[in-house]
């Protein structure tokens, strides 16, 4: 996928939750892409090789917590480190099934992260997103 | 079985009255001497389980108080005691009300005081340890309750959750076929979720479970197995292969057999190459002077080496392929325990993995 048109990166280890993400968004009506990764590490791969941009474009980055091997927080600490101009290029929304009060405030503490969203994505919350923007 | 002695320090410069302390109880206690605190503090170290230290006051390197308050600091286990005549009373009281001191005794001592210092001692000795252990056992149990509370809820609500994002997205699908693979996948979800539970039953078992020790036939639990993975064998194409070798009797409690084997046979199934051909599950049992030799092999996608060590830890997972609750190896791990089996386990990524277990007969 072209990454220069790329509107969402989900990183879920569950690839019934990345479905539904995928097709929430692709059925927004708006014309969205959606690029999905079970494993954040691969994420991060393709996040440091998209190119920048000097417009101001911007990808959502929707990143569950609980997954194997590097999970949601470990994410947003290696992403945290990666280059301004790559950084500010998405907005990075936690999206979880937990219920957990440290989860939740441990991810709002996230400077990266605009807000704490909770499973499972609909319309609406899509929606939500964009409109904040 | 005869009980082990009581091991009992006593420190004194005077070596004529280590000689005649130890000469009246080394018959009743397990009595160690030494005549200056450097000696008596490398008979600690050596000895760790003696549990009753006698100290005389009066000694030229330091008093007794002063001596069993630094022995305090390093070693809080062993009952503390003082050895001494009435001049020394301030110092005693002071020594008991500080808590560096259990009690002490009158010098010179009669046997009877001595004994009856030293079975007291043993008995506070032993309640404190008791309730040492019991605090370490309890704080491992709330941790595990904190982990287990957090991925329950995790566990639980995440195929919940994905059958009802998965139901909000069918509204939307006229297409038949599309809404077959969205049925398809929430039966999936809804296995994770029974999967779930059923892992959960199994860890309050091997929690609280008691030991119920029957003659296990392999070949009957193994016939299961095979029945519940036909199916499978079929659609996925796996050559499940069992041999089981027992002629003579084996001891052991089933429902824990079972879970190990239910866990270890349903990974290897699961964790095969998509695209794989020949795949193959290898289960082989062999029953031979008292315990049986478990070994089970698959060709699968195998474990990498960095999660080898970490693959028995309650949720952990190595991989996101395929759905795990990260409790199966856990909970396979805890039943061996029960029935003092020993795990090994050997793998190579994309060559496959082999758990060998060795389980003695009761």
């Amino acid at each position: 996928m072209d990454s220069n048109n790329l509107h969402f990166i989900i990183v879920d280890d569950s690839k019934l939750d990345c479905f539904i993400a995928e097709k929430v968004i692709q059925n927004s009506g708006k014309d969205l892409n959606v690029k999905s990764f079970l494993l954040a590490t691969d994420s991060l791969e393709f996040i440091k090789t998209v190119p920048t941009r000097n417009d101001d474009f911007k990808i959502f980055l929707l990143v569950d917590i609980q997954m194997p091997l590097m999970n949601g927080f470990e994410f947003l600490e290696q992403f945290e480190t990666l280059h301004a101009d790559i950084q500010s290029r998405y907005v990075v929304y936690i999206l979880s099934s937990s219920i957990n009060e440290n989860d939740i405030n441990k991810a709002r503490r996230h400077p990266s992260v605009i807000e704490f969203l909770n499973k499972p994505i609909t319309f609406s919350s899509i929606a939500g997103l964009i409109e904040n923007l | 079985m005869k009980p082990e002695k009581i091991k009992v320090l006593y420190i004194d410069d005077e070596v004529n009255n280590l000689n005649s302390f130890k000469a009246a109880f080394r018959f009743d206690y397990n009595i160690f001497i030494a005549e200056n605190t450097n000696i008596a503090f490398d008979l600690l170290k050596q000895h760790p389980e003696i549990s009753i230290i006698i100290s005389d006051q009066r000694m030229p390197d330091k008093t007794g108080v002063e001596f069993l308050e630094e022995v305090r600091s390093i070693y809080p286990a062993p009952v503390r005691m003082l050895l001494t005549g009435y001049a020394d009373i301030e110092a005693v009281i002071g020594a008991i009300n500080r808590g560096n001191i259990f009690r002490y005794i009158q010098k010179p001592w009669n046997e009877a005081d001595v004994k009856s210092a030293i079975d007291e001692g043993y008995k506070f000795y032993i309640t404190n340890s008791m309730l040492e252990n019991k605090n370490i056992e309890l704080q491992k149990a709330y941790n595990e309750l904190d982990k287990f509370a957090y991925s329950v809820t995790h566990d639980l609500r995440g195929p919940i959750l994905s059958a009802i994002g998965v139901i909000n997205v069918a509204k939307n699908v006229e297409d038949i076929t599309e809404m077959k693979s969205i049925m398809e996948m929430i039966e999936k979800a809804m296995h994770k979720l029974n999967d779930f539970i059923e892992n959960t039953h199994d860890y309050y078992n091997l929690k609280r479970g008691e030991l119920k020790i029957t003659d296990i036939n392999f070949q009957d639990i193994i016939n299961d197995i095979k029945d519940i993975y036909e199916i499978n064998c079929r659609v996925n194409a796996i050559n499940f292969i069992t041999k089981v070798e027992q002629v003579e009797t084996f001891r052991s409690d089933e429902m824990s057999i079972r879970i190990i084997l239910n866990n270890l046979v349903s990974n290897a199934f699961k964790f095969q190459k998509k695209a794989g051909t020949d795949k193959m599950v290898d289960l082989h049992i062999n029953v031979n002077r008292g315990s049986a030799v478990i070994s089970i092999k698959d060709n699968g996608i195998g474990i990498p080496e960095n999660d080898l060590n970490y693959i028995f830890d309650m949720f952990y997972r190595a991989t996101t392929e395929e759905y795990g609750s990260g409790f199966g190896l856990y909970n396979v791990k805890d039943a061996l325990m029960k029935i003092n089996g020993k795990i090994e386990v050997q793998s190579t990524p994309n060559e496959g993995t082999t758990f060998k277990m060795i389980v003695p007969s009761k």
